[in-house]
């Protein structure tokens, strides 16, 4: 980019660069250049924030007015709003799928409790599907009521997920094969639909304002050693 | 944000180390005040205005982009997948900001915008891009421009 700011000035041509890796602008010395925090393409900063945008723009063709040249680079002092991230926000499809999966999962856990005589789903009353469709609304941003007394909406929420953790584990596990925990834990948590809901919702829930729910998200949705990017 | 630190540490080290032009002259073209100039974006971001021919790799030749190209005709063929695409899907005034340099125009903070655009495709050899630099140049000498922004992605 800073060569082509050679080549324009060379033919008689003002320029200025926006600068996005400003150790290559520093090796490359353009007339002009205008370093800016953001990441790697979106040189003018947040998408739908004109008024920051052209505070970028105009902070880079305000250089043509000064002297000082050759070779001036400046910095913008401020970071894109937008690279926060936004709590309102959740991934489609993640719900969805979720409770497509437990659908598909139906016959191999029927095996499991005919092969064990028992299942341990069962701490939030809800059939699997609810369980599914509670998880699911949360993931969409709606609160589903609690249709049991003392049980709150977050607690149902807890007991869904750890049904559906069951059920899923159950289910895997059906048949004659003796898999590890660990197995079982790396297929739940990286391969199927219902860990990726989860790890969406642990994230969705700690950017919550409701502290209850920050707490049940922060300790019993992903277990320690499965949360993605801590901290 | 590209802060090296953010970014993983062999991107980081290649973005640092990439090897630049060398240059023997240092060029410095003053003008008029800002209210008195006419702006051209230069974009290496691989613009192509639908329907024309997309870089195809590391194109060294240039495209053009009338002032007039509404938002959806404009696409982004560069060849990197590292860096995000998600601001000029959203909006394209992030990569190419035409909007804001119209608005400028009508706010007479500058003089006016270009009656054209470019756009190269940055990973290209800048040595290559030269001759087609140069012929821009001109391009933009008869559009009365005296005064570019260069945008990277």
């Amino acid at each position: 980019m800073s060569a082509l700011g050679h080549y324009l000035e060379e033919e008689g041509i003002a320029t200025v660069a926006i600068s996005l890796v400003r150790p290559q602008t520093e090796k490359t010395k353009p007339p002009r250049a205008l370093w800016v925090p953001f990441e790697l393409g979106r040189p003018f900063g947040p998408p739908g924030d004109p008024v920051f945008q052209k505070r970028v723009i105009l902070a880079a063709l305000r250089l043509l007015e000064r002297a000082g040249g050759p070779v001036l680079i400046e910095d913008f002092p401020d970071d894109d709003p937008r690279a926060r991230p936004d709590s309102a926000w959740h991934p489609p499809m993640v719900a969805a799928k979720l409770e497509r999966e437990i659908g598909s999962l139906h016959d191999a856990h029927r095996r499991w409790v005919a092969e064990r005589g028992r299942t341990t789903v069962g701490l939030s009353g809800l059939s699997i599907e609810e369980c599914g469709g509670t998880i699911a609304a949360w993931l969409r941003g709606e609160v589903p009521e609690s249709p049991r007394d003392g049980v709150s909406a977050p607690l149902l929420l807890r007991f869904a997920v750890d049904d559906v953790k069951a059920y899923y584990l159950e289910a895997a596990a059906a048949g004659a094969a003796r898999p590890s925990s660990r197995q079982l834990g790396d297929w739940f948590w990286e391969r199927t639909a219902a860990g990726a809901a989860l790890h969406a919702l642990r994230a969705a829930c700690l950017a919550s304002e409701d502290e209850r729910l920050k707490l049940i998200a922060g300790n019993f949705i992903v277990p320690a050693l499965r949360v993605q990017n801590p901290g | 944000m590209t802060r090296l630190t953010d970014l993983p540490p062999a991107m980081a080290t290649r973005l640092a180390e990439l090897e630049c032009p060398d240059f023997a002259t240092q060029p410095w073209v003053s003008g008029p005040p800002l209210n008195e100039r006419r702006v051209a974006i230069v974009s290496s971001a691989g613009l192509v205005v639908r329907g024309e021919m997309p870089f195809r790799g590391r194109d060294p030749d240039c495209r053009v982009i009338p002032g007039e190209t509404p938002p959806d005709r404009l696409l982004l063929s560069h060849i990197s997948i590292n860096f995000d695409r998600t601001g000029f899907q959203e909006d394209w005034n992030v990569v190419f900001p035409l909007d804001r340099l119209n608005e400028l125009a009508a706010e007479r903070i500058i003089g006016s915008a270009a009656q054209t655009h470019y756009s190269f495709m940055g990973a290209t050899d800048p040595v290559l891009m030269e001759p087609h630099a140069r012929e821009v140049a001109g391009r933009l000498k008869s559009d009365r421009v005296d005064a570019v922004i260069l945008s990277p992605v």
